[in-house]
């Protein structure tokens, strides 16, 4: 096997590395700013892969279907998540993190079926733009797909936007001190309510475009809620409990051990992440960078 | 605490009843009541370490997914003889709970369910993907068994013999200095490294029974299903199990049975009408979360102060 | 005889230095008492001494053997039991049950898989409860009881390991003056009976003057004397740092 298919192979799990970087950081974030370990993010990822399905198939298929959905998409995931934060989730805050973890667990089953009486059981296919069809040419003998090339240069920029809101911006530098103590932040006068409707809103949007982003790449079906959300855990688990840049560390062992296990052992190779994630933990249980737990 | 007679009572005759139901009950209900039993088994072993030892045992169908899995491939592989394959089973799970206890019952709380589920997910994918040896994402079906077993009638009996063995063992243990110990740990870890108890050893013991016991119950699904398949060793059944344990009230002993034949014959009525079972499950779950933190027998408890543990 | 040495012993949690060089001895049959503001580090200290933390440097020794950095359970074997300042008990359980639990512990019964706990020693418990004074409510639910009685059954719980030394963290506080002064006439009454040696930390110092032996004095993370009640109360620094200052 040549170096071209090797690196080929490794910026293929590079583009993957960046799906679950999207959807993790959005746990991430809610963890570590909300504390809430929201099992039912994985529902909102595909709840973003669904509607970006519907989206295209709104305007029959063309590109133009695939960049209202690129937005559309995971906004429509964000104002669900606006809803459920503002009915529900915002009572659940004090509570203690094992009776949030089983709550979300029972609302992840709920939109699991939500979707299933929504869209129906069958698997749902998400055209690949015109424009990303086909191989870009690096080097001369270097074949990469277009769509994960254009991965590529979306994740960095996901990764800036992200850093950009949590550093620069007033309300990401507000969520990270209501992390730390949300009392000081509210006695400051500060209405800490909506900082974390901002960021639970936030934490959604990255997980229905990290869905929207997938599933052109896969073949949308239910279920899919249920292997992400573990993977996403572990991630952020790996990388440190509420910690972004975490995610992505987390994320890019994760993709690049899914790629090399598959080149080296094509039937198994799935399993090495896993098996990563468990050496990471039984040496780092807190994870590799510091978590805001 | 002493179960009063009335309660003693109760189980007597629910005992009596469920040792004739299948004289008089179409077949269907007696498969029922098997896998009823058999998750009983198994919600009954996750409290063990959940509710009495106050662990976050996030994965523990792994271990019951790994019993059924060594018996139906010791029964379908080689030609050794079924009670072997019967008894390889909490074996084997056991031993993969100690392997799971040394590395987990370091940390504490979440950071234990964590690494669980992280071990978990790996036996999982390994299962899941190893398509010459364990059939991979198809299982295993039409498992043979011995011959007085394999009718609904059998596997029921059988089912029952061994869940109540189990049950009582499992009920000795929970009374017996070791569980009140056990529970000292629960409420107070550091009073209890403190008057002397070694904390991590006692943990580490906790766990193997309930893997042991969770071993037992793949087994006895095997009997009663004759199949096995990986969705066993994945995270949304160990859910499933931590469901039932919640719904029947995990303070109390017989909570987890309970929960097991509410959620069994909820998801038999649901499915009647509608595809949407998780949907229910979701909803019962978390209304029973907010509203029942401590389960049915643990309103009742609550309520009538009848103790039932 | 001494029973007790603490020499040396310094820790530090991140950076801030926590016990400096603590040094103190006990004698068998003694009642010392630490006293010293809050922050002075007694409960820090105490931890070390049980083995909840480790000490950084420095050395402690029980009966002439080294005990620094034994685990919990390890010093609870030796002899040395301890009380809580915060409460801490099983709260789920009966009174009976949390005395049982300890002498359950002490007698390694904890491994008994298939008798049934209630059919041990309850002789035993209910001589414990009887000492303390908590017999007649035996079979309440230790979450239930008021405070002053939660920090007796605490007592009762380091009772049920037969110990040798008693470490008592503010074994008064919260309770009512009766409440105080029945609870230290039980300690000098377990001094006396059970040849117990007790090492307590208090602020109030009615109860740390009536009734200790010694008293080891706390700046700060420092041990700054060790004496008599009469030289620690004349000792100028003393008077400066702490005594001046009313009761906590």
């Amino acid at each position: 096997m040549d170096l071209y298919a090797f690196i080929s192979q490794i910026v293929v799990g590079l583009s993957r590395t960046v799906i679950l970087f999207i959807v993790s950081s959005g746990l991430s974030l809610i963890l570590g700013v909300l504390r809430i370990p929201n099992v039912a993010h994985g529902s909102f990822y595909m709840i973003g892969a669904f509607a970006a399905y519907s989206i295209c198939k709104f305007f029959g298929g063309q590109d133009v279907g695939f960049w209202i959905a690129l937005f559309g998409a995971p906004l429509f995931v964000a104002l669900i998540g606006f809803v459920a934060e503002r009915a529900i989730f915002q009572f659940l805050y004090q509570r203690e993190h094992l009776m949030l973890l089983l709550i979300t667990c029972g609302f992840s089953l709920i939109f699991g079926d939500l979707v299933k009486l929504v869209w129906g059981g069958e698997y749902k296919t998400v055209p690949v733009p015109k424009v990303f069809q086909g191989y870009v040419l690096l080097f001369k003998h270097l074949h990469l797909p277009r769509y994960n090339a254009f991965l590529l240069v979306v994740g960095p920029i996901v990764a800036f936007l992200l850093w950009f809101f949590v550093n620069k911006t007033k309300i990401g530098k507000i969520s990270r001190a209501a992390a730390v103590d949300r009392e000081m932040v509210e006695a400051v006068g500060i209405n800490v309510s909506w900082v974390f409707a901002i960021t639970f809103v936030v934490g959604c949007f990255l997980a229905g475009l990290g869905g929207m982003l997938v599933a052109p790449t896969i073949s949308v079906s239910l279920g899919m809620d249920h292997t992400l959300i573990m993977e996403s855990f572990l991630i952020v688990i790996i990388g440190g409990l509420g910690n972004i840049w975490g995610a992505l560390v987390g994320a890019l062992i994760f993709g690049l051990a899914q790629s090399l296990g598959i080149l080296i052992f094509p039937k198994f190779g799935i399993v090495l992440p896993y098996a990563a994630v468990v050496l990471v933990l039984i040496f780092k249980p807190r994870g590799l960078l510091k978590s805001t737990w | 605490m002493v179960a009063m007679k009335g309660s003693r009572r109760i189980l007597l005759a629910m005992m009596v009843g469920l040792a004739f139901l299948p004289l008089f009950a179409p077949r269907f209900y007696t498969y029922l009541i098997s896998l009823i039993l058999v998750y009983g088994l198994l919600a009954t072993s996750l409290n063990l370490a959940l509710g009495y030892g106050g662990m976050f045992q996030f994965h523990h169908c792994v271990f019951y997914g790994v019993g059924a899995y060594t018996t139906a491939l010791m029964i379908t592989k080689t030609k050794l003889p079924a009670v072997l394959a019967f008894l390889a089973a909490p074996v084997s799970a056991a031993l993969l709970s100690l392997i799971f206890g040394i590395i987990c019952v370091r940390l504490s709380k979440l950071y234990f369910g964590m690494l669980q589920i992280s071990l978990g997910s790996l036996v999982w994918v390994i299962v899941y993907r190893w398509y010459s040896f364990t059939g991979g994402d198809n299982g295993i079906h039409g498992i043979p068994i011995p011959e007085i077993l394999a009718s609904t009638k059998g596997a029921y009996y059988f089912t029952l013999l061994i869940t109540s063995i189990c049950m009582f063992i499992l009920y000795l243990i929970v009374n017996s200095p070791f569980g009140r110990t056990l529970q000292g740990i629960r409420d107070n870890p550091t009073r209890s490294e403190t008057i002397g108890v070694n904390v991590k050893l006692h943990q580490l013991v906790a766990l193997i029974i309930a893997g042991f016991f969770a071993g037992v119950s793949g087994m006895l699904f095997v009997v009663v299903d004759t199949a096995v398949f990986p969705d066993m060793l994945f995270w949304t059944l160990s859910l499933e199990v931590l469901i039932m344990c919640l719904v029947g009230g995990w303070f109390s002993f017989l909570g987890p049975m309970l929960g097991s034949a509410v959620i069994l014959t909820l998801r038999t009525i649901v499915s009647t009408y509608t595809v949407y079972w998780s949907l229910a499950l979701g909803i019962v779950m978390s209304l029973v979360i907010l509203f029942l933190p401590n389960g049915i027998l643990g309103f009742i408890e609550e309520r009538w102060g009848r103790a039932f543990k | 005889m001494t029973i007790l040495e603490v020499l040396g012993v310094s820790k530090s949690f991140d950076g801030f230095l926590a016990i400096k060089r603590a040094q103190f001895d006990v004698k068998k049959g003694e009642i010392v008492a630490v006293i010293g503001p809050n922050g002075a580090g007694k409960t820090t200290l105490f931890n070390l001494i049980s083995g909840v933390l480790k000490p950084d440097s420095g050395k402690i020794f029980y009966k002439g053997e080294d005990i620094t950095g034994l685990e919990p359970h390890e010093v609870f074997r030796k002899g040395i039991c301890r009380s809580f300042q915060i409460v801490n008990l099983f709260p789920r359980l009966t009174v009976l049950e949390n005395v049982r639990l300890s002498i359950l512990s002490r007698e390694k019964r904890t491994w008994h898989l298939f008798k049934n706990a209630s059919n041990f020693y309850e002789k035993e418990c209910d001589h414990i409860l009887e000492q303390v004074g908590l017999k007649e409510k035996k079979h309440i639910v230790a979450g239930f009881l008021s405070h002053g009685e939660q920090k007796i059954l605490e007592i009762a719980i380091a009772l049920g390991g037969k110990p040798e030394l008693l470490i008592l963290d503010e074994p008064t506080a919260g309770m009512s003056p009766e409440e105080t002064s029945r609870c230290m006439e039980l300690i000098s009454r377990l001094r006396k009976e059970l040849g117990l040696t007790i090492l307590f930390c208090e602020h109030n110092m009615d109860v740390v003057f009536g009734y200790a032996d010694r008293i080891v004095v706390m700046v700060r993370g420092e041990t700054v004397i060790q004496g008599t009640c009469d030289e620690v109360r004349c000792n100028k620094l003393v008077r400066e740092a702490y005594l001046g200052v009313s009761d906590g």
